[in-house]
This record gives C-alpha cells, structure tokens and sequence, in this order.
C-alpha cells in the first residue's frame, strides 16, 4: 500500500466514523419525535454502516443516505388537536419524515435548498430534513422556512455529531399532547401565556421538532423534591 | 347573546385573519389548532372593546407588510443570482435593459440584503457585482490575508504605495477589483432602514446609479459648470464691487453661488445626503438681535454696609474669628 493512499484512506475513515455518529444521532431523534424506526436502524455499527453507505474510495456517499419515517400512533395522537364544534375529526398534524444529506462540502446556498423543497413538495412529505456540513446562507435559511404546508428544518452535521439530550446535564423535555395541554392548565388555573416559555430555536425544540403553542414538561433531577417537574410554552 | 355569537362570528375572520395568512405562510398545519384555542378569548374582548380589536388589526397588517417585503426580497435575491441575461455582457458597459432592471430590483434591499445577493451569487460561483457574468476569483493558497499594493505614490506623504491587508475571502468576492469598486458603489448608495420604515418623502435610496453612470454625470457636469461658473462668479464679483450697498439676500446669492454649493454638493454626496430639502442645511437658523438693552443710566458700583469686610455670599455673611 503506498503512502498517498494510505493518508487518503485515514481521511475516509475519519470522515467517515463522523458522519456514522451523525447518523445514528438523526435515527435517534427520528426515535425520540416518535417515528417508526427500528432498533437495528438505531443501533446501527460502524462497520455494517461503511459496507452500505461508503464510496469505492472509502469516503461516504450522502447521495445514498436518504431517509424516510412515519410517525407511530402515540405520535400521531399527540399531534391531534382537541375535538371542537366547528372541527368534530380533526386530524394529526404530523406526516413522513423525509430525511437528506446534502453531498456539497461549501457553499450551500438557495440552489440546493430549492430542490431539496421541490423534492420534499412533490412527494408530499409532511416534514424535511436537510442535513448540511456547512452552514446554509441567510436567504437559504429564508428559503427553507417559507415552504407552505410543510414544514422543513436544517441541521449541520456536526450540531448532531453527538445526542445533546444524552448529555447528564440536559433533562428530560416530554412534548404534552392537546388534551394533557388543557388539563394542565386548568389545573393550574392558567393561560398559556402564563406558562415559563421555551424558544423554537432552542436546541433541544429543534431536536425534537417543536412548534409554536406547544408546551412541553421538563423533567429534572432535585436534591429535594427527587423529581421537578416544569412545563414551558413553545414560542 | 345572540347578537354577542354573531358579533363573534363576523370579528373573527377579520380578526384573525392576517395573522393566519402569516401562520399558512410559514407552517400551515401547526396553526389551526392553536388559533382557535386562542380565538375565543381574544373575540370576546374584542367584542367589548373595539379599539383593542383595531390594534391588533394595525399592528397584523403591519407585520404582514413587513412579511410581504421580505419575500419579495428573497424573490428579488433569487432573481438577480442568474443576472445578467446574457453570458457575454461586459460589466463596465451593461445593456440599458439589464442595468434598469438590476436597479429597479435593488430599491428595496438594504445593505445587508445586498450582501445575502453577493454571497448568493459566489456560491453560485459568480462574481458578487450583479451586471458581471465572469466568475469570481479563486486564491491557490491557503492564507487567510492578503496584501494589496496601491498605485505608485498613493502611500504616505504621496511616496511610494499604500499597502492594504485584506482579508482573502473579501478578494474572492469578485472577478476583479473594477467589479469590486462598482459594486461597492451600489452598496453605499443603498438605504439603511427597511423599506416598511421609510419614509414616502425620503429620496435616499430611491434612485440608484451605477458607477460608470455616476462617473459620466460627474465629467459632463464638470465640463458643462467649470466654465460659466467661472464667468458667473467674476459677474457676482463686479456686481458687489459695483453696487454701493449690497443687500444682504444679494450677498447671500452672490456667497452660495460663489463657491459653497459645488463643496456642499460634495460633501453631501460623501455623506450619503441626496435629499434635496436637507442640502439647504438641517434647521432653519433665524437669528433674532435685541437692539438697547443697555439702559441709559450707567452708574458705578457703590458700597454697600458690610462690603468693607467682604460681603455676603448668597445672603450668607461669613462669620469672623
């Protein structure tokens, strides 16, 4: 094996196990927003992932990682809005998840973002991923939050490197269904807007797809209460 | 109560509706649900008070203003990284068609809106100036500054050259540094505040010129005034000598055409102060003078008691010791 191949091939792997971790990150949070994936999906090795995404040269093929999740009944439950007279059926407000890596190493900008909401359009996703090793452009960023109907999110690859909400300091945030929303509230004897609030920008609502008006239970370890429960609106 | 659910009925669309439009824009489907949780206590306010309905409607209408320009913005963006129309036109010389659009396209944007369109353009692999179809330029090495060297004898003291170090990625905004200077001469002329908070009456920002346009205004108005404003100014010169009691709105007239106004125009220009109404000067001076305040009687000072030992301060004698 000579010298240039050799370093070319350390690069691959590097590159290679990071994107793996990124990977498993993204399974993770599909699992977690409650999608349908399985734990060999989830729990997926190194080495089975080179063997199925990776490129002769070893470099990974983000051309090939694509995915798609429906969301699991609990999901959709959660997502259902509350019964009223005008709206007797409503709905679940969530759909197919549809996950891209975007294989442009600089320089994305409004042309990528574009197709990647043609795409997400035409097949009639509810929600997109666009997962980018650079930071997207301002009017791309514009771009992809002004899909109407769906809802496209982005992240980098290395804001998912690691599981933020593995970390021992994150605690645990539980998304309220409708019903458990209003129960809630009238048990507290509340409006909404009385509620300690969360920003859709925060890592952990991005994680975990949040929306505006939802209200979320944080579930924190104390010294003297044992558990602590907080509730924060989504805004 | 009747009368209060129709009167419900027919607010709330109106109410509300501006604020959906928003909500279909960004993300329909979350939105239904969490508006009519919200509706029915902010309707029935607003059926007892119908100036708070009033707000909300103003200020809905505003930010759904404010919405509707930024899209047209990213429209305009998107628009004008495919400019200009034809592969083979020549930045200093754009088609008449293309430059009209190009500015036309820019009335709205501010600066930073205009560098979203640059850094837009050279991820498209185009130069950052809008009328140029060359690409942008690509540095072999890796630094992160460059030097730049001016022309001979713009250093210091008028001796040798001005040494700039500039950062490499600003260089690779453009095919060339003309590109750079033109479209940097756009960015200057651009208006700071968005568009939602100018002013009707405010000119900045409404016409733009390109640099080879305002280079050409620039020599023809030059050739055109140096001459009669020459001829102008020894006229004015002969008047006042002339005249045995020059007038001071005479004199006013013969000052500003002397010389002020060509340096005001120039120095409103490098300023950024196209508007007209602001080159007669920002407030109205009117300078009024009191004529005898000195009364007739002009006395000198006198003693006082107690001015022997200084006096009082403020009503307040210091005591001796």
């Amino acid at each position: 094996m000579d010298e240039d191949y050799s370093s070319g091939s350390v690069d691959a792997d590097r590159e290679m196990t990071r994107l793996w971790r990124t990977w498993r990150t993204v399974f993770e949070m599909l699992q977690d927003r409650g999608y349908e994936v399985t734990e060999e999906e989830v729990q997926i090795g190194l080495d089975e992932f080179r063997q199925k995404y990776a490129d002769p040269m070893g470099y990974p093929d983000r051309n090939k990682m694509k995915i798609q999740a429906r969301p699991t009944e609990a999901m959709q439950l959660k997502y259902t809005a509350l019964k009223t007279a005008s709206n007797p059926d409503p709905q679940p407000d969530c759909g197919t998840i549809y996950v891209e890596f975007c294989p442009d190493s600089s320089g994305v900008g409004t042309k990528q973002v574009r197709t990647f909401n043609h795409f997400v359009d035409e097949n009639n996703f509810h929600t997109g991923v666009f997962i980018t090793q650079t930071p997207i452009s301002p009017s791309a960023v514009r771009l992809l939050s002004g899909v109407p109907g769906r809802i496209c999110e982005h992240f980098q690859e290395q804001d998912l490197l690691v599981n933020i909400t593995r970390h021992e300091l994150v605690p645990k945030h539980v998304l309220l269904s409708p019903e458990e929303k209003t129960r809630l509230l009238q048990r507290y004897r509340l409006k909404e807007s009385q509620l300690p609030r969360i920003q859709v920008s925060d890592p952990v609502a991005r994680y975990l797809g949040l929306r505006r008006g939802q209200v979320v239970k944080i579930i924190r370890k104390s010294e003297t209460a044992g558990r602590y429960a907080s509730y924060r609106w989504v805004i | 109560m009747s009368a209060n659910q129709s009167n419900l009925k027919t607010s709330l669309p109106s109410a509300h509706a501006a604020s959906n439009q928003v909500a279909s824009q960004r993300r329909a489907p979350p939105k239904p649900a969490m508006s009519r949780q919200q509706k029915k206590p902010s309707s029935s306010k607003s059926a007892s008070d119908p100036r708070h309905l009033a707000i909300a409607l103003h200020h809905a209408h505003r930010i759904q203003a404010q919405k509707d320009t930024e899209a047209l913005i990213l429209d305009r963006i998107l628009d004008l990284v495919t400019y200009p129309t034809s592969p083979s036109a020549d930045p200093a010389s754009p088609s008449a068609q293309d430059a009209q659009a190009f500015k036309a396209a820019l009335l709205p944007f501010q600066p930073a809106d205009y560098d979203n369109l640059i850094l837009e353009r050279n991820i498209e692999g185009l130069c950052g100036y809008g009328l140029c179809p060359r690409e942008h330029r690509k540095e072999d090495s890796h630094g992160t500054f460059r030097i730049k060297w001016g022309s001979k004898g713009s250093g210091p003291g008028g001796r040798g050259r001005e040494m700039n170090i500039v950062p490499r990625e600003k260089l690779e905004m453009w095919c060339s540094d003309e590109c750079a200077e033109r479209a940097l001469y756009i960015r200057v002329q651009l208006a700071e505040e968005p568009v939602w908070e100018r002013r009707a009456d405010d000119m900045r920002g409404k016409s733009l010129i390109l640099l080879e346009e305002g280079r050409a205004n620039q020599q023809g108005k030059d050739k055109m005034r140096s001459p009669p404003s020459l001829r102008e100014v020894t006229g004015q010169l002969d008047n006042l000598h002339m005249e045995n009691a020059p007038g001071p709105s005479n004199l006013e007239g013969g000052m500003s055409r002397l010389s002020v106004r060509d340096n005001s125009r120039d120095l409103a220009m490098e300023r950024g102060d196209s508007n007209p109404a602001l080159q007669t000067g920002r407030v109205q001076v009117q300078i009024q003078e009191n004529d005898n305040l000195m009364s007739d009687n002009v006395t000198a000072p006198e003693m006082r008691p107690g001015d022997d030992k200084g006096g009082s301060i403020e009503g307040y004698v210091p005591q001796e010791f």
